[in-house]
């Protein structure tokens, strides 16, 4: 299907392609006995639970397992109950990495290529370049629901907030959803100034939080509280819990920041380094792994001592979100092990990009402080954290959290694609070990339909043509009958607002925009080499030219679209944003203006 | 009509101007101020017809009174404010509705405004 289809055009289009799909597929579906809408429902009992855990913004080495410091014991026991997984790509940023998860079609297929806050004009006018998920493409959740299972979210949606796009339309029994890219931790409050509300929703209705809320704790609540409504009647579930955490404005329990405070005292450059070398000393990266020092790190010998003492606390509070998702991912965890579902759940837990480096350097400033009391928020260093208070990472603590990895959140390079994927349950028969073979987010969903049972819908779903799912089971994996899914000729592209990447074989090119990257190819092994410090293109000329020619079979297959020259994506954040919040306020102060203009120029008339 | 009278008595016409723009722009924003759920289909037509050009209205004619310096124009504002009031009150005693005091009484005061600002201005020009 070309999807470079204009909007206008849609209609039309849709129509006569409609009309013409149904009509060959109809006469294929006469030749196959095989009706693709219809799951395989094996028996009750074989078929597990599914949790599907999804942090926010967590970087690469931000738990336990990974090589963090930060502690994360329930994590540490997911992990210890089977694999995780060394060398997991998702995409840079939240929407398409969810569309991705839930459907296992690449993001551009789905709708989803990019966050719709950042979608430029020039892009939007196409229809698969809208940021919300497309009605072309199957959520695992309806395949699973329609297999039987109890399906439930609590957490962060983003891919959609009219009704028609909500979680409860796609393939959700119960939910309890966060429609924006992100909101307060502690109350029903939005963190950015292009939001008039925070939009919550349950089961598709607006809704109003608790005033005891803090994101994590009440997010398990309610995933207790879907799981027990229902436990007992002999269908198992699907629960997926997208996390707040740890993406903007980062906030934690006073309690979990007790846990860090002074522990950041020596800066970021120590705490990248102690992380590079525990992730050598787990296996998680070779030895002779070497790192590149991000160009936006900071010296912090040139901070004074309050400064220092400010950034340390900073990442006090980060580390005190993970240590508190953790804590109730444990409190699940518990639940499961009471009400005696623990032995039948297999949890996949993963983050949707790297280490968010949207913080300012300083926000603590007169201008800071202004502008973000201007949105409700203090940003002063004795309430940072708790109700109220707004606290972000600096790039240089991001690229600490995303270590020993180069770039982070919104950029194609590994800190910024490459995130922890741990698969664990006590019925999986592999326990405590890593697997080094590539993977990719498209895989998600593939990998819950083989461990359920479930088959995927090839080309038709609920009477409609659908996207068919491109990712491929980890399953294999999971039971230790291969070493790897994708074969050393298999190309993965991703592209995600102009920065790009392909994986083939161990290998990776990618291409980092301003204003951090320098808009040119590089080839990397990120096997040897995941820092991505040593750049191949000019030792490997064949291989980056075979490479290339795949990236643009990649763009022509997907209907990539290239960014308007000069394209900054959060500076589209704030232009469109803007103009959603308060672009009505302005059309109506020009207008008065216009219809004032002829009163004021006969009124000087009348007095020359 | 000195300066500031004619700026104090230009405020209410701006505001309405501005208040008749929102109703044809945004009007899920500007009817809870007056109490009121958007409506669909024919009600939706005629809340925004109606409220918009009411303001519009009010604001046109405060402002071409300004202009021609002609009290005539102030007339037709006066006689829409204070009937607004008064039937705002008679809904209250005879058609179970709220007293909307925060309502009636700027409609009252900026009423009684543009009668002074009238009687400042000469009977015929």
């Amino acid at each position: 299907m070309n999807l470079l289809v204009k909007r206008p055009l849609d209609k039309i289009y849709l129509r006569v392609a409609n009309t013409l799909v149904t009509f060959i597929l109809c006469l294929s579906e006469f030749s196959q006995a095989e009706d693709a809408t219809t799951p395989t429902v094996p028996p009750t009992a074989s078929r597990p639970n599914i949790v599907l855990i999804l942090a926010d913004d967590l970087g690469f080495s931000d738990i336990a397992p990974f090589g963090s410091e930060i502690s994360t014991p329930s994590l540490t026991l997911l992990a210890e109950s089977g694999i995780s997984f060394t060398n997991y790509h998702t995409a840079a940023s939240c929407a398409p990495t969810r569309a991705m998860l839930l459907t296992g079609v690449d993001s551009h297929r789905a709708g989803v290529p990019n966050i719709p806050e950042m979608i430029p004009p020039e892009q939007a006018q196409y229809s698969h370049y809208q940021g919300t998920l497309g009605h072309n493409v199957v959520t695992v959740a309806s395949l699973l629901q329609d297999a039987g299972y109890h399906t439930y979210m609590s957490g962060k949606w983003h891919l959609g907030k009219t009704p028609d796009l909500l979680p409860s339309r796609r393939g959700f029994e119960r939910t309890v959803v966060m429609a924006d890219t992100g909101a307060d931790n502690w109350e029903q409050k939005p963190y950015l100034p292009i939001y008039k509300k925070a939009n919550w929703f349950a089961d598709g209705e607006p809704y109003n939080l608790p005033d005891d809320f803090y994101s994590s704790r009440f997010l398990i609540d309610k995933t207790i509280e879907f799981i027990d409504s229902n436990m007992g009647d002999g269908q198992p579930f699907f629960s997926y819990i997208p996390f707040q955490a740890v993406h903007l404005p980062v906030q934690a329990p006073q309690e979990f920041i007790d846990h860090y405070m002074g522990v950041y005292n020596a800066g970021w450059d120590v705490l990248r380094e102690q992380r590079h070398a525990k992730a050598i000393e787990l296996g998680l990266v070779p030895a002779d792994s070497k790192m590149v020092r991000m160009s936006t790190t900071h010296d912090w010998s040139d901070l004074s001592a309050g400064q220092k003492r400010y950034q340390a606390k900073r990442m006090a509070v980060y580390s005190a979100m993970v240590e508190a998702m953790d804590h109730n991912i444990g409190r699940l965890l518990d639940y499961l092990k009471r009400s005696g579902q623990y032995n039948n759940t297999v949890f996949i837990f993963a983050s949707d990009n790297g280490a968010e480096a949207s913080g300012l350097a300083n926000p603590n400033t007169v201008l800071g402080r202004f502008l973000m009391r201007r949105q409700g928020y203090e940003v002063g260093y004795e309430g940072l954290g708790l109700k109220g208070s707004f606290n972000s990472l600096p790039p240089s603590f991001a690229s600490a959290a995303a270590s020993p990895l180069a770039y982070y959140k919104f950029y194609a390079g590994e800190g910024g694609m490459r995130v922890p994927l741990i698969i664990a349950g006590e019925s999986l028969p592999i326990k405590d070990q890593q697997s080094k073979a590539f993977t990719f987010v498209t895989d998600i969903a593939p990998t819950i339909l083989a461990l359920t049972g479930t088959r995927a819908p090839k080309q038709r779903y609920g009477g409609h043509p659908v996207e068919p799912m491109v990712g491929r089971t980890l399953l294999p994996l999971l039971k230790g009958e291969a070493d790897r899914v994708y074969s050393t000729q298999d190309a993965v592209g991703y592209e995600l607002a102009g920065n790009a990447a392909l994986f083939y074989g161990d290998h990776k090119i990618v291409l980092n925009r301003g204003p951090v990257g320098d808009s040119r190819w590089h080839l990397f092994n990120i096997v040897t080499d995941p820092g991505e410090t040593t750049d191949l293109s000019r030792v490997e000329p064949e291989l980056m030219q075979t490479m290339q020619k795949h990236y643009q079979q990649y763009v022509e297959l997907n209907g990539v679209l290239p960014v308007p020259e000069g394209y900054n994506g959060k500076i589209e954040l704030v232009i469109k944003g803007l103009r959603d919040r308060f672009g009505s306020h302005i059309l109506i102060a020009l207008l008065t203006l216009l219809i004032l203009m002829p009163f004021y120029i006969a009124y000087r008339k009348s007095n020359t | 009509m000195n300066k500031i009278l004619r700026v104090v008595v230009a405020l209410p016409a701006i505001l309405f101007v501005v208040t008749g723009l929102r109703w044809l722009i945004n009007p899920a924003g500007v009817a809870p101020e007056f109490g009121l759920i958007l409506l669909d289909g024919v009600g939706r037509s005629s809340q925004i017809g109606d409220m918009a050009a009411f303001f519009m209205s009010l604001g046109i004619f405060i402002l071409m009174g300004l202009v021609t310096e002609k009290r005539s124009w102030f007339y037709p504002a006066i006689i829409l404010l204070s009937l607004t009031a008064i039937f705002r009150i008679l809904a209250w005693l005879l058609q179970d509705a709220a007293l909307a005091l925060n309502l009636i009484a700027p409609e009252v005061i900026i009423a009684g405004l543009l009668v002074f600002a009238a009687s400042r201005l000469p009977t015929k020009a």
